[in-house]
């Protein structure tokens, strides 16, 4: 079948599942909730509530559209486009299945062989932050500017420290190619994973990654408590669905990452090698990324109901003081790593060790901080850290 | 010089039409009662298609030169919206829609790093920081001062007196520049040199570039850009107690 063809159908196979499935992992994040909650959760539509998404989608479809009189006109309308755009551009790169075994009439990537697809992941998700800030500005309201400067501000720190912690993969696999960095993961066997050489970027990675896709505990820009709805307090029906839709499209972009890059994407030891011949070989790849890629977005959903929301300023002090710090270091430990071609061995135990070290650092200063507020006005020792406040939370809440 | 001006009335031209026309734009003075925008427009697509024709064509490629004139106009016409825009929020969005189309022209020309790194500097950091600054200080709307601008000749005339040397010089260089192709890049920089197993733009191929080549140049930049941040934090104000 000509490339042109099986091109459009992968396109049309994305574009067509993702609405599908984001409506189901609502169905599964609002039956997560319940359960957390020890509540019943959605069960009035269909047998076990499993009709619910599509009767909020349709919901969603008939609802008024409701445009203020005082909004700009054209970014409002705009930017739930922008959001649903650039998340859904973004999947392009991704191989969500094994690339080299998919049967003829179909390929599990939409751009194959892109030399530079984490760098492109990451230019086209940072762009999805107009959606947000244009959603708010054009809204004209003081709750939506509020919430799309917080927007704004914590998706160009959390770039940092994103951007930080694959640079020891990209030096340790030589590649940037999210087809290759599988590759070699899937051929070296299990203990060639990247999350045993680089536990603390993948951490990283997944913490800056909820925060850059607005997911609590990083949501402060939805904050409802405070903000009312934050950048989508104006909007209705499905133009807010499409943020939505958006949101969602960028948890699952987030867990196909960590599971490619860190997890060795849909190789596991015994059923899926790079050698397996037997029948529907790619099939078994295929579920066994897949169950990867679900057990992270569970992950997200349970992280959802633990963590509470953080205060902005350490939120920041999260991203400036202990994330991107601990971020360089993981780069000088791969650096020295390579360049003296020690064993790997050594990024395991300088890992652990650097985020031991961070922790006591921090609770240290914390201590310290604590003890010598005393002296200082009683307003003080809650407001604005210096650090060992912010530092605290991040070695021990995560 | 002279002699260039005699043997390109055309560019001339299109720069001078050009000029006008968005000098015409500009949003001046005369905040209350805008000028019509028709005539300006008209002046400087007229002027804009002149330079162009003036260049002549630089793609052989059918595809190659939709995508050309499609990134490179795109730019052209982002960039006059950004200057001419009273909104300031506005001027910033087609700022970053000139960066997105600056980087399609970058793709066409094999570099997709410089234009991946392009996007997030530009678009997905510097402008959005602009947006969040014009978000602060413009809560109630934007005040008088901020939608005219000031100094709309001065600035129109260096510029295009800019245009026009950069065009003079590309085209003193011969009327149709060959297009550099993989095989023959400029040598002289013996780690950039293409070779069959390492085409032009891919990343190894920069990497070794610009980190063997062009070490120095990169590490002075690297110093520069940590002085400036360093100089930053230390001028910004502090209080007594914890942070701003």
């Amino acid at each position: 079948m000509s490339e042109l063809l099986i091109t459009l159908l992968t396109i049309g196979l994305v574009v067509a599942a993702i609405p599908g499935v984001c409506n189901y992992l609502i169905l599964l994040e609002r039956k997560m909730a319940a359960w957390m909650q020890d509540r019943v959760g959605p069960n009035r539509v269909g047998p076990y509530g499993l009709f619910q998404p599509l009767a909020d989608g349709l919901k969603l479809l008939l609802k008024e559209e409701v445009i203020p009189k005082h909004v700009d006109r054209t970014l409002f309308v705009l930017a739930p486009m922008i959001s649903v755009f650039t998340t859904i551009l973004a999947l392009a790169v991704v191989p969500f299945g094994p690339v080299e075994d998919a049967p003829s009439w179909l390929r599990f990537i939409i751009a194959p062989g892109i030399d530079i697809g984490l760098v492109f992941i990451f230019a086209i998700t940072s762009l999805a932050v107009y959606g947000i800030i244009l959603g708010g500005w054009s809204s004209n309201n003081k709750y939506s500017a509020l919430g799309s400067m917080r927007a704004s501000a914590q998706v160009v720190s959390y770039e940092i420290p994103l951007g930080m912690s694959v640079v020891g993969i990209a030096l340790l696999s030589g590649t940037l190619n999210l087809e290759n960095i599988l590759t070699q993961q899937a051929q070296g066997g299990i203990l060639a994973w990247n999350i045993w050489v680089q536990p603390l970027a993948c951490l990283l990675f997944f913490t800056s990654s909820l925060a850059e896709a607005n997911r609590l505990p990083f949501d402060l820009a939805e904050c409802e408590q405070e903000l009312v709805g934050g950048w989508h307090t104006e909007y209705s029906a499905l133009k807010w669905a499409l943020f939505f839709l958006g949101e969602y499209t960028h948890v699952i972009t987030i867990s196909f990452l960590t599971s490619i890059v860190f997890f060795g994407g849909w190789h596991f030891p015994g059923i899926a090698e790079p050698d397996s011949a037997y029948m529907f070989a790619w099939l078994v790849k295929l579920l066994v990324l897949l169950t990867k890629v679900f057990i992270c977005i569970l992950l997200i959903m349970m992280l959802r109901w633990t963590i509470p929301r953080f205060r902005f300023d350490q939120l920041m002090e999260l991203a400036w003081k202990v994330m991107i710090p601990l971020g360089l270091v993981n780069v000088v430990m791969v650096m020295f790593v390579q360049q003296f071609q020690l064993s790997r061995l050594w990024l395991v135990a300088g890992s652990v060790s650097i985020f031991a070290a961070w922790g006591f650092l921090s609770a240290t200063a914390k201590r310290a901080h604590l003890s010598g507020g005393k002296k200082r006005p009683a307003t003080h020792t809650t407001g604005h850290g210096h650090g060992a406040h912010a530092a605290g939370h991040g070695a021990g809440g995560h | 010089m002279m002699e260039w001006i005699q043997n390109h009335p055309l560019a001339l031209g299109g720069l001078v039409v050009w000029a006008a026309g968005l000098l015409w734009l500009m949003p001046g003075s005369h905040v209350k009662v805008s000028r019509p925008v028709v005539p300006g427009l008209i002046l400087s697509a007229v002027g804009i298609v002149l330079l162009c024709l003036s260049v002549g064509k630089p793609q052989p490629e059918f595809a190659d030169e939709v995508l050309f004139w499609l990134f490179g106009g795109g730019s052209l016409i982002c960039g006059v919206l950004m200057i001419t825009s009273r909104n300031p929020a506005y001027g910033a969005l087609w700022f970053a829609l000139a960066t997105l189309c600056t980087c399609g022209l970058f793709l066409l020309r094999s570099a997709p790093f410089l234009a991946a790194a392009t996007v997030i500097v530009y678009a997905g950091a510097v402008i959005v920081t602009f947006l969040f600054v014009i978000m602060l200080a413009q809560q109630s709307g934007a005040v008088a001062y901020d939608q005219k601008s000031s100094h709309s000749v001065i600035a129109i005339l260096a510029s295009f007196v800019l245009l026009g040397g950069i065009a003079m010089a590309i085209q003193s260089q011969g009327e149709q520049p060959e297009p550099i192709s993989a095989d023959q890049a400029p040598a002289g920089n013996p780690l950039s040199i293409a070779t069959a197993e390492q085409p032009v733009g891919q990343l190894k191929g920069l990497g070794k570039s610009l980190f063997g080549d062009y070490l120095f140049a990169v590490e002075l930049a690297g110093t520069l850009l940590l002085i400036a941040s360093v100089g930053a934090i230390a001028i910004a104000p502090r209080r007594e107690q914890g942070t701003l």
